[in-house]
């Protein structure tokens, strides 16, 4: 089995998660778009679970 | 429910001809900054014609004014004219037109730093370019402008890197 690297993280200096910002990046705007609206989505769907409009 | 699609919201416009500039939130995510917003931002054009174009759209798409949503305000052409912001509900969920952004930037100022984008389905959109979306930020100053800017920043220079 491949050994994982010693350092599994990339923040920033100012704390940013530079990992995340990658992947972002690896997709197409198409893709971003796609992503951002299922996250919102989701976020509307449990606010309306938890009664808040 | 408070629905949203984002992608509808900037379907139509286009379908319906609106000549605008996608900022903000959404705008930064299209750039590639791993972003959540909630509302569309965008700078029309503010000619008679484009302003025409966009009053059909909001009203196709039932878009009142967020502040006292139970009187149901809809934007007329003469607010629309204006240099100020438009805080709108809409069927497709919160759309906010901006006369201008930052220190007075109109469509036109902001046109030469956009980059045209396919969010889907054959739709291209004028994106504000993620340089110019940070130089409004640091210029405007604000708290909830300056807690972003790390992000903002971080996701340029990996962009500049070449991760695409």
């Amino acid at each position: 089995m491949e050994e994982l690297p010693e350092v599994l993280t990339d923040y920033s200096e100012d704390g940013v998660d530079l990992t995340l910002i990658r992947w972002f990046l690896s997709l197409t705007p198409a893709e971003r778009l796609e992503f951002l609206q299922r996250q919102v989505n989701a976020i509307l769907r449990i606010r309306e679970l938890n009664g808040i409009e | 429910m408070v629905s949203s699609d984002i992608g509808a919201a900037l379907r139509t416009l286009r379908e319906g001809g609106v000549e605008f500039v996608l900022v903000g939130g959404v705008a930064a995510a299209l750039n590639g900054a791993p972003f959540q917003t909630y509302d569309i931002d965008i700078v029309p054009a503010r000619d008679e014609e484009n302003l025409a174009k966009l009053l059909r759209v909001l009203h196709s798409i039932d878009a009142i004014y967020r502040i006292q949503p139970a009187r149901r305000f809809k934007p007329e052409a003469s607010h629309l004219r204006s240099t100020g912001h438009h805080n709108l509900i809409t069927s497709y969920g919160q759309l906010d037109v901006l006369g201008t952004i930052g220190r007075g930037l109109s469509y036109e100022d902001l046109l030469p730093h956009t980059v045209e984008m396919d969010i889907g389905n054959g739709v291209r959109v004028r994106v504000l370019d993620l340089a110019t979306i940070i130089a409004v930020k640091e210029e405007l100053g604000a708290e909830k402008d300056l807690a972003v800017l790390p992000l903002l920043r971080r996701t340029l220079e990996e962009k500049q890197r070449g991760t695409r």
